[in-house]
């Protein structure tokens, strides 16, 4: 029994995907509190999305294969959990928007209406939720236009709230950004920094590492489906081997990293911030760039 | 991106009135034109669907529709005015062809079938919203499955035809000949298939995920955010169509006893 505001536990989860040679997932084993925001780093292959599928419930009901070990949200076996009640706790966002859509709503409202009348939940309150994430989302303008019509950050910003309307407690979102310009990246992670504000338990599968560490309070490194790191973005990023991974880093930790530049905990700087005040530092005391030439 | 959807928005009395009401009138004055091979019958079936048409302010898509089918049209007064089984009296001469008069008047009993099919159909189509027609067979009946197969190839469709269109730009800047004689036409429909038939099924893959997600695979009752209320008119004409299937169908076998 974990911690009473532990929100998902799993404990080594090893899952191998039918008729492949090689597991997905191997003896991973972590712990998310309520509220926290998640981010799961690893190169293609790593299993991030297996783990986004495993958590959502899709793994087993809609991909089959070998589950061993033990997920739980609130403390119930995901895996066995009635779908209908799996679906209020977590809320799954695909990378691809436009393949996300139903497709066989004619409007903005009717497709945020799609979840809820699959529930079977009542006109009043499917209308009052309804509006509101549209409000929230910024979409109320466009209710009455067919989904195909938006842009890809409106249409990203759709799948979310099509997926928030059923009120999961966790949202799960894999490469949301992974197919949208910087503007529709920055619509999208407005959306997650929105969510964090009202509680939601977050996990977000992203390579743009200079925006991910601004929202998350810890980070998963996967690599061949096994789970190497689970730590503050910080320190994950610091470790030296995290090259050797091919995640890659924050511009400002390689920079950082390349200019020996560290900041008074030991690690180093994750985001623009942190790495603007640590060069204004230097600069107050008397150092330029000049300093690390050569 | 464009919906594979004809439908014209307006305010009128038959845009109004519940989809099922309105298909229950194609299907049933279809059956009746063909349960009786009568030209005046399928003529007063199809001056009463244009009548729908008028009202329903779609006149002009509707002659849009018919002129798709003007040459199958025309082929059939060719057809059985020339080769018709039963041709006896010759009505005319036509540079050097003689037309008869059995298979002109047959080819006009086809005719006024299928127009009639088009325009009763065209007026379904033409004044109501595809998602209104599904949710209203949904919501009496119709598998929640089915249906969304319905809905979504409407949009679906057009959604692969933009990355059709998208593959073969990709091509083309490859070097891929996708214009010229038939033989390079052909050879560029092979390339496209093997990318569009794969990309569309990680499309269709992933959709399945997602409304899976939102609970598409939910047993138990189902909500409607659009409900398609059926009002007292719509109930009668249900009535009146049923009665005259009955009577038609009645009829017609009073017609082959004697």
């Amino acid at each position: 029994m974990g911690n009473v505001s532990t929100k998902v536990s799993i404990e080594h989860l090893t899952y191998k995907y039918p008729f492949a040679e090689n597991v997905s997932l191997e003896d991973i084993t972590l712990s998310i509190d309520a509220g926290q925001s998640i981010g799961i780093i690893g190169r293609n292959g790593a299993g991030k999305s297996t783990l986004c599928y495993v958590l959502s419930g899709l793994i087993p009901r809609f991909f089959h294969g070998k589950i061993t070990g033990k997920v739980t949200i609130d403390g119930e076996d995901v895996p066995t959990m009635p779908i209908e009640r799996l679906i209020r706790k977590v809320g799954l966002v695909l990378q691809n928007p436009f393949s996300q859509i139903s497709g066989a709503k004619m409007t903005v409202y009717e497709e945020v209406a799609f979840g809820l009348e699959n529930l079977g939940i009542e006109k009043d309150e499917m209308h009052e939720r309804i509006d509101t994430v549209l409000r929230q989302f910024d979409l109320y303008k466009k209710k009455d236009e067919n989904p195909f019509e938006l842009s890809g950050g409106q249409l990203q910003r759709l799948a979310i709230a099509s997926v928030l309307v059923l009120k999961p407690e966790i949202l799960i979102l894999d490469e949301p950004t992974s197919q949208l310009d910087p503007r529709g990246t920055t619509e999208v992670f407005e959306t997650i920094s929105q969510l964090k504000t009202l509680g939601i338990t977050i996990l977000i599968v992203e390579h743009k590492f200079e925006k991910l560490v601004e929202y998350v309070d810890k980070i998963a490194l996967l690599h061949e489906g096994k789970l190497l790191g689970y730590d503050t973005a910080e320190h994950i990023f610091s470790t030296s081997e995290i090259e050797t991974y091919g995640v890659g880093q924050p511009i400002y930790t390689a920079l950082c990293k390349r200019m020996g530049l560290k900041k008074a905990n030991g690690y180093y700087p994750v985001s623009f911030g942190e790495t603007a005040a640590l060069m204004n530092g230097l600069k107050e005391s008397g150092m330029d760039r000049r300093t690390y030439d050569g | 991106m464009r919906v594979l959807s004809l439908y014209v928005e307006n305010d009128t009395f038959i845009h109004k009135l519940e989809p099922i009401a309105k298909l229950l009138y194609a299907l049933i004055s279809i059956v009746i034109t063909f349960l009786f091979p009568s030209i005046t019958v399928g003529a007063v079936f199809v001056a009463f669907s244009l009548l729908l048409a008028i009202s329903a302010k779609v006149f002009k898509r509707m002659l849009l529709l018919l002129n798709v089918v003007l040459i199958v049209l025309l082929s059939m007064v060719i057809i059985q005015g020339l080769f018709y089984r039963q041709n006896v009296t010759p009505a005319f001469k036509l540079w050097g062809l003689t037309f008869y008069k059995e298979g002109l008047l047959y080819s006009l009993l086809l005719i006024v079938r299928v127009v009639n099919m088009i325009i009763s159909f065209g007026v379904l189509i033409l004044t109501t919203r595809p998602s209104d027609l599904v949710d209203n067979l949904v919501q009496k009946g119709l598998s929640p499955r089915f249906g969304y197969v319905l809905a979504s190839v409407l949009q679906i469709i057009p959604q692969m035809l933009s990355t059709t269109s998208t593959i073969t730009d990709a091509q083309r800047s490859r070097g891929l000949e996708t214009e010229g004689n038939l033989f390079q036409r052909f050879s560029a429909f092979f390339a496209l298939l093997g990318p569009l038939v794969l990309n569309s099924l990680v499309e269709a893959r992933e959709r399945a995920m997602a409304i899976e997600i939102r609970g598409f695979g939910v047993e138990g009752k189902r909500t409607f955010v659009r409900q398609i209320l059926e009002t007292k008119t719509d109930r009668w004409i249900k009535i009146s169509l049923y009665v005259a299937f009955i009577v038609a169908v009645v009829w017609r076998i009073i017609l082959w006893a004697m």
